[in-house]
């Protein structure tokens, strides 16, 4: 049954992005502000980054802000100036990935100013950016999101979320029935998928996470994984991609969301998240955690598959 | 003077990553005190199993192991203190990965052996061989790498048209 969101919050949200930038901008308190714009497209939003206070208008918030603004923030993007105070819009989803690039010590706290967003779910990829938020256009990390209300931030709009539609999932659904399968029916699954992978690296460029100087996947001496588009490089560059997230994936789904050819690659990174939560109790949340899963250990960590 | 080696239909190819501390030296155990055990074991020297990617699991998929066997210092034992620590969580979160893409972890073992352990050597090793052997080739990964090298089918109707003409 479909049933349509609540995202009357959106007008006033926005407002209140607008009115913050234009007083951080005036004062200086920032050098720069990277938010949401409206784009040509009808509904559709771009991510833009503003340095004078005259721009602050062109701010906005609505259900196609889909973007994870994190990434521009990275070393791996040089489009922001590294100078002075960063003012960023952040939802839930995004600012777990801030904080995840702070426990990496990529950023430091004391050069953002964040403005987080109160969220009821962003449109899926697959939708027009004109249409009306409902239980089947929300984009699927939307219908497990644990995080409408950013916590830390320096600034939040001071608005009251409507009550949540609780929404079936979709990657637990989807994970469950895929562990349910015979290890060849998994391999036939994620081999038509990969089947369809153009290597664009998108998911690559787009995630927060990836921020290597240089990839493993393009080194060539000696060389990992096969850079061609065909099967075997696929499947081996899903699996590291996979991998090097484990433990460090915020659950942003921009990979998926970027993918032009529809690959569920957040499946991959929700079962990983899932088993690490499991293993060792760690889950990407909105704290600064300063040694993930994988680059910590204890004593009594499961070891009861070695011999 | 060596007892008879029983013939078999399928030899696997067994690819052994191991830490040099103690695998290394174990499996060395075993050899200077002339314990059998299957030559279809092919072993590779790492300084530690904390410097074994996930990335080598894959590539020797790739080119062709039946099974991979990672070995390395009892937790504690760790020349270079906890690189062993930190295998064992990567190891635990890379198995799952792999068991999620759909391939069969009974290919897949790990161990710990040390520098004394010539015996547990040889006992790990037999058991993978013949568990891996009574499974049978590994083809997933193998027949990918083929795709890579031919564009399409190698037995198409058109192909074997072309064959019985020449």
């Amino acid at each position: 049954m479909m049933q349509v969101i609540d995202t009357s919050i959106h007008a006033a949200v926005a407002e209140a992005i607008r009115r913050e930038a234009q007083r951080l901008l005036s004062t200086g308190e920032v050098s720069a502000i990277v938010g949401y714009a409206s784009a040509r497209r009808t509904g559709a939003v771009q991510p833009i980054v503003i340095n004078d206070a005259d721009s602050a208008a062109q701010l906005v918030f609505t259900s196609a802000s889909v973007n994870n603004l994190a990434v521009y923030l990275t070393t791996a993007k040089k489009e922001i100036p590294k100078t002075g105070k960063i003012g960023i819009v952040v939802k839930g989803c995004d600012l777990k990935a801030l904080v995840g690039l702070m426990g990496e010590f990529q950023l430091k706290r004391e050069n953002l100013y964040l403005i987080g967003v109160p969220c009821v779910g962003v449109l899926a990829s697959t939708v027009q950016p004109a249409v009306e938020l409902t239980s089947e256009t929300i984009a699927p990390k939307c219908r497990e999101c644990d995080a409408h209300l950013p916590t830390g931030c320096d600034f939040v709009p001071d608005v009251a979320l409507p009550p949540m539609v609780p929404l079936e999932t979709k990657y637990a659904t989807e994970i469950a029935r895929l562990e349910a399968l015979t290890p060849a029916g998994r391999w036939a699954y994620w081999q038509e998928q990969f089947a369809k992978c153009i290597k664009c690296y998108a998911c690559r460029q787009v995630c927060p996470f990836c921020f290597c100087e240089q990839c493993l996947c393009d080194r060539n001496k000696p060389q990992m994984v096969e850079t061609t588009p065909r099967p075997s490089g696929n499947t081996a560059w899903h699996i590291v991609r996979a991998m090097h997230l484990a433990g460090r994936c915020a659950g942003c789904a921009e990979c998926e969301r970027a993918c032009p050819m529809d690959i569920p690659l957040n499946l991959l990174n929700r079962k990983m998240a899932k088993e690490l939560k499991e293993l060792f109790e760690y889950e990407a949340g909105l704290e600064v955690n300063e040694s993930g899963p994988l680059a910590t250990f204890t004593d009594k960590d499961d070891q009861s598959f070695i011999k | 003077m060596h007892p008879e080696k029983q013939k078999h239909g399928f030899e696997p190819k067994i690819i052994a990553f191991v830490c040099t501390w103690c695998t290394y030296a174990g499996a060395d155990l075993a050899g200077t005190s002339r314990m059998q055990y299957p030559s279809n074991v092919r072993v590779l020297k790492f300084p530690c199993t904390g410097r074994i990617d996930p990335v080598f699991i894959l590539k020797a998929f790739q080119q062709g192991a039946d099974g991979v066997l990672v070995s390395g210092c009892h937790p504690g034992d760790c020349h270079y203190i906890a690189g062993n620590f930190h295998a064992r969580r990567r190891f635990a979160a890379f198995r799952k990965l792999l068991e999620f893409i759909g391939v069969d972890l009974h290919r897949l073992q790990f161990s710990w052996v040390s520098a004394a352990e010539g015996g547990k050597w040889v006992e790990v090793v037999t058991d993978l061989t013949e568990k891996v052997r009574a499974m049978g080739p590994m083809n997933e990964f193998k027949e990918l790498a083929l795709e890579e090298q031919w564009s399409g089918s190698i037995n198409t109707p058109e192909l074997k048209e072309a064959y019985n003409q020449i």
